[in-house]
Formats: structure tokens, sequence, C-alpha cells
């Protein structure tokens, strides 16, 4: 037991060192100041205010795969393969997609 | 009407959901920031142990927390996501003090079915996106830039429906999820997949486990060089990685939260449903898991949450009970345990039931809660204002003022204790036998009223009478020098420190002397246009002995002004404005910030910031106290000062972060208060009443006193006897035996001032109590106890049989006088007409209470009303019986004696699950549903069709953000009578995150008033993550969001006074109200709580 129990992790050791336990029946009573900001920062840059991508899962599955049906002829002739990364989604694509050929 | 409605909170929410420790206010420093359900907090660790820093008001309801580090940063930031499926990413900005918005944004979608265990938030250890699983079948991404940016989110089709956790694993090229969920036979299995953002898809992860515990709830991501996953099921722990598989067994148990101790996550600390702490550590042999081994280090609150902190420290944050600052030790204590609870942090949640009462008879109501679950059950005594603790008191009338004196300068205890009266003054002192009795002191004036008394340097005393100051000597105790008022003058009001005087006699003069050894020494006199009020020469500067300023109030003019000593040099006038004069002025300083305060006549209460230097005033304030005269005296409790205010509602005015906050003292009216710091009574007030005085300690100083009385067990609904002076309740207590959990439920009997158990009822197996209530009947003298009960048998959906119990309290015991069998679960009993009216699963029943031939007594039905899925929540006015359903909102019933029938008479038609009702008045229902939001609806007697008056028309709506458990009529703080806040009639809640707030049904004019500041103060006062306080306020349910409306946010409209005056001067000229009217106007609602 001892040896789990042992080395407990320290970042600072000066943390708690100074610790005065308050009376356990006397539960603490510290309250912080409660914040309320007035200044212009609580929005952030114009460009962080993120949205979810309107286009539905389904529509976008069917885009992506007419891309595909397209750009694997195109990559063929072009000779790019290397440049499609995922080779494993590619694979499964391609055979969900074999129905609609 | 009660149709305009001020909704505030006068307990703050104390439920701890979530917890996390980074560095978030400086790359330097320690945070544990934690969730209390609508808000967050930020504390430092620090050598003296957790420093708060911060309590954040969020609009939203927090579903997660999460501190993370983007690439290239130096601190940690802050994702938090609400319920209402918004988010944001806080910076601290160190420099300025405040939270920044890095990004935020919207993350719900239009169509999706909300998942059933709760939202998840996680970020991927490499920063490469958040996750969210918000919708069954859907995974939300929001990817990182490679700048940390965020950009666009996407969802991802999540094959798997039944989802009960999720997290992201460390140490992947490619950012992974696993996954825990059900399949539709029930069983439990983890998969993995890993997230193509480029094709905004998952691809099959690197490995997955089917058929795991079948109470597996719980994901652990291990970091590397392990990585993997822990698995924590009712029965066995699993590891579970791509190579490796490792199970241990544990005793049966349900765990509810974990905390990481290493950051190589080799350790890691677990809580489950009973508290008990567990230490989880993985085996490993380099990087290679070896097995795993699960200890028992102690017992803490049940926890929702468990956060490492630092030197063995924990932070155990409970939704159950209250939450903990814990050590774990190396060696354990003489029970075993390795834990020890070092701090306690007051949570009232779950707030499943409470009571208003009463029990000081002091015209003050008090909750009493039904607080905690579990273990952790308590019953919580709450009340507001600062209570006089009585030592002693003597019966003494027409006194006019007090002072206490030490009997040497440099004794620490006050011995004396100097009473003035019209035409003579009384010394009292502590004998030796700690008994307060009648002395003198030689050398002063005891035939006639003295105005002043105090200790001055030397070793000597003052004396102030209408004829001379006089000073003494204190070892001697005779009189040393005495400076007296010119002929066809009297002093009429006088003050001092240690080394000064200054007193005004008629005609305006104003005279200023100044002690020395032996002797008073007449250093300045002037004469100013009118006769002088009041006046204080309080030290509040450098030297304690000696003041530069003095405060003096006028008549006429109703001024007051500053002068500078000695020189009597008019530094500011101010004019007070109005018809009453200042009646006590005091210099004093709070925090480091000094205060000129001046009351007034009429009860009403200035304050300026007082530059010390320069003697200007600024940001004048002005409140209303009471409604009679006040004087200001200072006093200190704990080593702080504090000023208290004596009048017909005695106040103490204390500072807390800076700000000047008001609490009312419990006791009726106070003339004259001084302190009286002796040695049998240490830290004590005298405190002269009409007819008495009194000496007492002094509460600490704060709003509302909390007082918890520990059950060991789940206090389910609360009553309380007047006659016996007792509380009731149901109760719950859960054992545990080996393999077995077993509970039994009790109605207990509590004396209502020590909370003994008087008394013990135990119900049958199965049977639980579902309502209490003490009531009396017609023709029957008795208050009885009754209990409504439901059998829950396990194969039962709904109970289909229950009980009404009837008690009698017989010399503090429960004596069960009758008893009626129920078709179903009795949820409320209410006392109506003197007969018994219960809600009994979709029925609402009324009940005779029958004499029969033999004496006895028995319930017999007459009459009923079916119509309801389930009446849960029942209240009655007259004949008139609003239920709250379970499902269908509120309905209203008459009774109708002749017919001897109940009937419906309306209805709302909307499908709210309702929480909570009450009546606010004859025609207005105040109701709290399931979507956290509150709502009015009116009855409509008066409109044309029968078909418009059978509904209830739904008139006010607010998204409170918080689950009401109960409404109860009643008030924290004591009415005047005569203030204008007494006419304002209020109800408190008690809610699931031990939040008490209070709907105060203002009138239309009030409302419309604070509706303007709320529009303002919206403008002013910005969301916290750019969050939309309009949008959070708005009633939202499945089926519509709509703009509040019938109700004010009191929580937003009281944060006005936390505003600097640039900011308030803001509001005002958009509101074209004056500050000073505005703040006294605020202040007056803080006062309702």
């Amino acid at each position: 037991m001892g040896s789990l129990l042992g080395n407990w992790p320290s970042y600072d050791p000066h943390n708690f060192s100074q610790l005065r336990p308050s009376d356990p029946a006397h539960p603490s009573k510290l309250t912080p100041a409660t914040y309320h900001p007035t200044h212009n920062r609580t929005l952030p840059p114009d460009n962080q205010v993120i949205s979810t991508e309107a286009t539905n899962i389904l529509l976008r599955q069917f885009y992506q795969r007419a891309e595909e049906k397209l750009r694997p002829k195109r990559a063929a002739s072009e000779n790019l393969m290397p440049d499609h990364g995922c080779k494993q989604l590619r694979g499964s694509n391609a055979d969900d997609s074999k129905p609609y050929e | 009407m009660s149709v305009w409605n001020y909704v505030v909170t006068a307990h703050k929410p104390t439920n701890v959901t979530h917890s996390c420790v980074g560095n978030f206010t400086s790359p330097q420093e320690l945070n544990l920031i934690i969730a209390k359900c609508t808000r967050i907090e930020i504390h430092l660790l620090t050598p003296q142990g957790l420093q708060p820093m911060l309590d954040v008001p969020i609009y939203g309801r927090i579903a997660t927390l999460e501190l993370f580090r983007p690439h290239g940063e130096a601190q940690d930031f802050l994702f938090i996501a609400t319920e209402r499926y918004k988010f944001c990413v806080l910076q601290w900005d160190a420099d300025a003090s405040e939270l920044i918005t890095r990004a935020m944004g919207d993350v719900s979608d239009r169509i999706g079915r909300p998942t059933d265990y709760g939202q998840i938030g996680i970020i991927d250890p490499d920063c490469r996106l958040i996750g969210l699983h918000l919708y069954d079948g859907l995974f939300k991404v929001i990817p990182f830039d490679n700048k940390g940016q965020l950009k666009e989110a996407f969802n991802i089709r999540l094959e798997e429906l039944q989802v009960l956790d999720i997290k992201f694993l460390y140490g992947c090229a490619r950012p992974t999820i696993v996954v825990l969920y059900q399949d539709n036979k029930d069983a439990r299995h983890v998969k993995t997949y890993e997230v193509v953002i480029k094709d905004k898809d998952f691809v099959e992860g690197p490995w997955s486990q089917n058929n795991l515990d079948n109470g597996a709830g719980l994901l652990i991501p291990v970091p590397m060089p392990l990585g993997g996953v822990i698995i924590i099921g009712e029965q066995t722990i699993v590891y579970c990685s791509a190579s490796v598989f490792k199970a241990i067994p544990i005793r049966p148990s349900i765990t509810r939260a974990y905390g990481r101790v290493d950051a190589d996550g080799s350790r890691y600390l677990l809580s489950d449903h009973a508290g008990l702490l567990h230490l989880l550590v993985i085996i490993h042999e380099k990087e290679r898991v070896t097995g795993l081994k699960s200890e028992l280090l102690g017992e803490t609150s049940v926890a929702s949450t468990i956060s490492y902190l630092d030197n063995a420290f924990v932070y155990v944050g409970s939704s159950y009970g209250d939450s903990q600052l814990i050590k774990l030790n190396l060696q354990p204590d003489a029970k075993g345990s390795y834990v020890e609870v070092l701090e306690r942090y007051v949570n009232l949640g779950p707030i499943v039931d409470f009571c208003v009462v009463d029990l000081e008879r002091q015209g003050q109501g008090q909750v009493v809660t039904c607080s905690g679950a579990f273990k952790d059950g308590s019953l919580r005594v709450v009340r507001n204002g600062i209570g006089i603790n009585e030592q002693a008191s003597v019966e003494l009338h027409g006194i006019k003022g007090m002072w206490s004196l030490r009997s040497a300068t440099d004794d620490p205890y006050d011995t004396f204790l100097v009473v003035s009266f019209i035409s003579e003054t009384r010394i009292l002192a502590m004998n030796t036998d700690d008994e307060l009795e009648e002395t003198e002191i030689e050398g002063f004036h005891s035939q006639a009223q003295t105005l002043f008394c105090q200790n001055a340097v030397h070793n000597q005393l003052i004396q102030v009478t209408a004829q001379s100051v006089r000073l003494v000597s204190c070892s001697s105790r005779e009189l040393l020098n005495e400076w007296k008022a010119p002929s066809g003058f009297s002093v009429n009001v006088a003050t001092a420190n240690a080394s000064q005087v200054l007193l005004a006699t008629g005609g305006g003069h104003l005279v200023y002397l100044e002690v020395g050894v032996g002797i008073l020494t007449e250093v300045k006199h002037i004469q100013l246009e009118y006769e002088i009020s009041c006046l204080d020469i309080n030290p509040i500067g450098e030297d304690s002995k000696f003041s530069k300023l003095a405060a003096v109030g006028m008549w006429t003019d109703n001024s007051v002004r500053i002068f500078s000593l000695p020189g009597l040099d008019l530094i500011v006038k101010e004019l007070l404005g109005g018809e009453i004069i200042p009646r006590s002025v005091l210099l004093c300083a709070f925090e480091g910030v000094s205060y000129l305060l001046c009351a007034l006549g009429d009860g009403h209460l200035f304050n300026f910031l007082l530059n010390v230097n320069t003697g200007e005033l600024s940001d004048r304030k002005k409140i209303s106290l009471g409604t009679q005269p006040i004087t200001l005296r200072t006093f200190s409790s704990k080593n702080t000062t504090h000023v208290f205010a004596a009048s017909d509602r005695p106040t103490v005015i204390y500072s807390s972060n800076k700000k000047l906050l008001y609490s009312n003292v419990n006791l009726k009216e106070v003339n004259h208060m001084c302190p009286f710091n002796s040695a049998a009574f240490p830290d004590s007030l005298a405190i002269a009443k009409e007819g008495e005085l009194t000496i007492g300690s002094i509460d600490d100083i704060q709003k509302l006193h909390i007082r918890a009385i520990p059950l060991g067990e789940h206090a389910r609904r609360i009553c309380h006897q007047e006659q016996n002076r007792a509380f009731a309740t149901c109760n719950v207590k859960y054992s545990q035996s080996n393999m077995d959990e077993s509970e039994m439920h009790f109605i207990r009997l509590y004396d209502d001032q020590t909370f003994e158990i008087l008394s013990s009822y135990q119900l049958d197996t199965y049977e639980n109590g579902c309502s209490i209530l003490s009531c009396s009947f017609t023709d029957d003298s008795n208050a009885y106890i009754c209990v409504g009960t439901a059998y829950v048998l396990p194969e039962e959906n709904e109970p289909s049989k229950g009980r009404i119990l009837v008690f009698v309290v017989e010399d503090g015991k429960l004596m069960l006088v009758a008893e009626k069998e129920t078709k179903g679960a009795v949820y409320s009993l209410n006392a109506f007409n003197g007969k018994l009216l219960a809600a009994i699963n979709q029925k609402i029943q009324l009940y005779k209470w029958m004499l029969r031939d033999d004496g006895s007594r028995e319930l017999q039905s007459e009459c009923g009303h079916h119509g309801h899925i389930l009446a849960l929540y029942v209240q009655t006015r007259g004949d008139f019986i609003v239920v709250g359903d379970l499902m269908k909102s509120i309905s209203l019933l008459i009774y109708k004696h002749e017919e001897g029938a109940i009937e419906e008479r309306a209805r709302d038609y909307n499908a709210s699950w309702m929480t909570a009702v009450e009546i606010l008045d004859d025609d207005t229902y105040l109701g709290a549903e399931n979507n956290f939001n509150l709502f009015t609806v009116r009855k409509n007697s008066d409109a044309a069709t029968d078909e418009e008056r059978g509904r209830l028309e739904v008139i006010g709506e607010y998204h409170l953000g918080e689950f009401v458990n109960r409404f109860r009529h009643g008030s924290l703080v004591m009415r005047l009578p005569d203030s204008e806040s007494s006419q304002i009639p209020t109800v408190i809640f008690g809610t699931v995150n031990g939040a008490i707030g209070i709907v105060a049904s203002l009138s239309q004019h009030q409302f419309k008033f604070f509706e303007k500041l709320q529009g303002c103060l919206v403008k002013v006062i910005k969301g916290v993550g750019g969050l939309s306080h309009e949008q959070w306020r708005s009633f939202n349910n499945e089926k519509k969001t709509a703009d509040a409306r019938g109700f004010l946010d009191g929580d937003l409209i009281e944060s006005f006074l936390d505003l600097s005056r640039a900011r308030m001067e803001e509001i005002s000229t958009a509101m074209r109200v004056p500050v000073e009217e505005l703040c006294k106007r605020v202040e007056e609602m803080t006062r309702l709580h």
C-alpha cells in the first residue's frame, strides 16, 4: 500500500504548506467577488464566432461521393494517387459506393 | 395582481458538477476551476490553501468544462459548453484581470434527438479538435487550425445510438475517439474511431472491445507512454489498448467520478456512489501495462468530480453533500482511512423539500431544507441576517446613550459600561463574579446626562456633559481637569477620540479641544451659521489616536461638512437635500477604503467615498435602512471593523470585496449600541432596546447563516408543527451489507431547537413516505401530522397502493391514530376546509375527519376528481385547488360545498412537466417545470365564453436555469410594517442545485422601472463568453423558445450595485434617473432576501 500511496505529484512544494484547516464542523465561508464584465472583449474576433456547417450530413455525403466518382477518373489520368492521403477511407468508400456505379 | 414578478437568488447554487485544474490565471499559477450549475468559480492554489478569486455567472447551465492548452500558448484556456448548445473559450487577461472570449458559438442542430445520458464535450489532447456529442447519432467536430483558431463545426454520423461515454485517446497520429455504448440488447462495448477532418468523417479506429461489464459507464483515457483507456464498470475495471487487455474485479459499486493523479496516468482516484474513495493504479513494466490494482483510501462526500491539486491535496466536488478539500495521508488513521478532510464547502443541494418557519418568533422566516442525498442527507437551517446571542440582560428604561471604557489604556478588555439617562449617568462594571453591578468613577459627573465618553491618551478618561468636558485619571479615577461651557451655553453634541474632543454648543459654536497630560486645551473655536446636529472625529488616517478630519452634520441647511483639524477649516460642504436633518455622522474605513456615513432622522443613510488626505467626498449613495432616526457606531468582530446602525431596523454595515453591504440584525428595535469587549463577554455588544439593556455576542458578519444538521440518511419531506415545536420528516435510510443494499423508510420527529430525534415511526417494507403535513381538522382541537405513502414494488411502474397515516404527538412521541389505504401514491397532502385533501396518482381526493361511535376518529372519503396523469403538486386557497400534473401543466379545480363535489374550472393546455406549483393570488398561479423554466398562468373569470374561462392563460415565462423542487410563501427577512418593501409578497423556492431564490410580485409601476433598468444593464454588463442574457432568460422547452415576459432577472438588476461609478452614471443617463435614486431602489430590492 505504501508504495502505491507515496510520491504524490508536487508542482509547487509551497502549495498548501501553510494551510490551517478550519474546523471541519464550520465550513469555509470565503466568497469570491462576483464578476460582471463591462469590457468589450466578451465578444470574440469575428472569425471566431463558430457555427455548424449548414450542409446536412446526407447531402454532404452525396456531394462527396459525386466528387469521388469524378475524381478517380481524373486522378487516374493525372496519376495523382499519392496525394490522396487516406487510402483506407477511399477503399472502404469505394466499396460502399459500388451500387451507385 | 401578481403578474409582475422579480426573480432573485438569495443563496447561489452550491452543487459542484465539474472541476478542473490548470494554469489559467498565469503560467506560474495553478488554479482550481469549479462549475456550480450556472456559475464557475476560479480558485488559486496558495501556501495557505485554496484562495477564491472570482465567481463568474454564466448565462447557461454548464454541460462541460475543460481546460486546454492550445499550441504556442503559455497558459490554459477554458472551454465551456452549456446545455442550451452554446459554447465559449475563455482566456484570462492577467493585466486587466478580465475574462476575455477567444471563441464562442452555437452548436445546436435544427434536427436531432438530445442525448439521454447527458452532453459530452471533449478536447483532443493534441488540440486538433473539440468533440461534442449532443444528439444521438451525431458527433460534432470543431477543428482547430494550425494557429489554434477554431474553424467551422461539422457533424459526423455516429452509428452508436446509446452512447455512455466518449473520450479522446492519447498519442494517436490522427485524433481518435473511444466510444462506450450500449447495443439494442443492452450489452456494452467500446469502439474506436479516427476523425478525418479533411473528409469530415470517421474511419474505423485501431481497436474495439465487445461485451464489457453491463454496468460499464466511465472511460478514462491514459496518457502516453502507456496510452489506451480504462473502462470502469460496476463489477470490473478494465484496461484496454490495441495490444493489451487487463481486467480486475471490484466490489459492486457505481463509480461517479475520477481524477487523474500523476501526469503519466499511472494512478487515478475513483469515487463511488457511497462516497468511497479508491486509488486505481496501473501496474506497468516500462511502457507495457501488466495489471491494475484498486485500493480503498477512505470515505468522502459522494463525489461528482475529483481534482488532484498539489502535494497530496485533492478537491472533491459533490452534488449530494458538501464539497471537500482532502489530504491523502501516507499512513492510515485509527479508522484505517488515508483520507483527511481539511475543509468543507457548503452545499445545500439537492433541496428536495423545505419549510419556512419563524423559530425564534421574531417575525422573520427561516428556511429549513431537506438537503443532500444518501449518507450525506441533512437538514439545513438557513437564516438571513445577523443574530445576537443574548448573554445577559437587565431591565433599564430611558437609556440615552452608552459607552464602554477600559480601566486602563493598555487593558485589553472593557471594564465599565457607562449608561446615560436624561438626568443622570450610571456606571456598570463587571465584578469578580463576572456579574454586572453598579459602580462609580469619582471624577465623572453622575447627576447629568453623558453626551460622550472615551478612554484617552496618558491613561485618562473623558466625559462630556452639557456643562463641561471632564478629564479623569484612570488610576485614581479623580478629576484632573475640566473644560466648562461658556455661561449661557450648553453642549448639545460631542465626540472624542483618544487625544481630541470636538463639541458643539447652542448657537452653532464648534469647539475643538486636545487632550494633554492632565490637561484639556481649547485649540480652536468657530461659529457656524446654523445649529450642529451631529459630529464625528473617528481617526481613520495613519494615526490611530488623532484625526485630521472632522465630520459635522447641520440643522437648517441639512448639510454635512468636513473640516480639517486642528484648524477647523471647512473643506467640503455637501447638501443632503430634503427636509430631514442628519442625526449621526461617522468617518470609517473598510478594507482600506474610507467612507463618510451620514444617517438621517427618517431612517435613510448616505454614504460617500472619502479621500482621507484631501477630505473630499465622492460617489454619494443613499439607501433606506428603516423609518426612525439612526445612530451609527463602529464595533469589531473577529478583528474586522463593522458599523452598527441602531434604529427600528438595526443593520450591520460591512464590506466585502470592497463593496458596502447591509445585513439585517435579528432584533426588532435598537436605540443604542456600543461594543463591550469584557473578559467575561469577549467581542460582545451592549444593546439598548426599549426598556432593556442586553449584552450579547454577534454572529459572523454575513448575510445568510446556514446551520447543518447531518442526518446520515436522506430527508425527503419536511413539515413543522408549531404546537409541538417539532419538525416531522419522511426519511430514507440506506444500508449496505456486503452484497445487499436495502433502504428503510421512517417518519421522524425532531425538536425544532436541538434537532434531536424525539420519535420515529418505521414504514412497511417497500413503503415510501411521499408527503407530510401538519394540520388540524374541523371539530377537533388536536394538531395532527399526516403522512402520505406509496408502496413502491419493484414489479410496478406506478404504485397501486399507498396509505395515509394520521399521527398525533403525545409526550413527544408519534402516535398513529388513524390510517387509510389508498389506491396509489399519496403525492401531496393539504389541509382544506378542515378536511384533508390528497393527491393520489391521477386523482384528487377529499377526506373528512369523522368521529366513530367508539370515540375514535377515521378518515372518510368525501369526494374526488379524476383526470390527471399524475397529480403531483397541489396548493389550495379557499375553495380553489391548483394541481401541478406530471405532464399536463397546471389545472384549477373548485370544491363545491353544497354538492360535495370537486370540479375542474380551468386548465393550461400546454404539455409542461411540472416540478412545483404555488398560488400567487386568487387569479395567478406560478409553476416550475422540468426544462428549468418558470411560468405564471391566470384564471380568466371575466372572459366571455366558457371556452376562454376554461383556459388558464400563460402570462409570464422565464428561464430560471434551475430545477425547482418546492415553492413556499414566506420571506427570509424581517418585514417592517410600514416600509415599501413589506408590501411586496414573496415566494421562496429551493432547487436541485442547492439554490434558494425569491419570486417577488411587484406592482406594475415597479416592474416597469426595473424592466427599463434591466434593459440598460444588459447593454453594460456583458455575458461572459459573449453569451446573451436575452437568450439565456428566454423560455425554452422541446417545442418552443420565447422571450422572457412577466419576470425580471433580479440577479442582473442587483449587480448594478457592483458597477463602477462611471458605469452607474452611464446607466443613470440612459434611465434619466439619478445614480443615488437608482442605488436606493436597487438596494431596497436586495433587502427582500
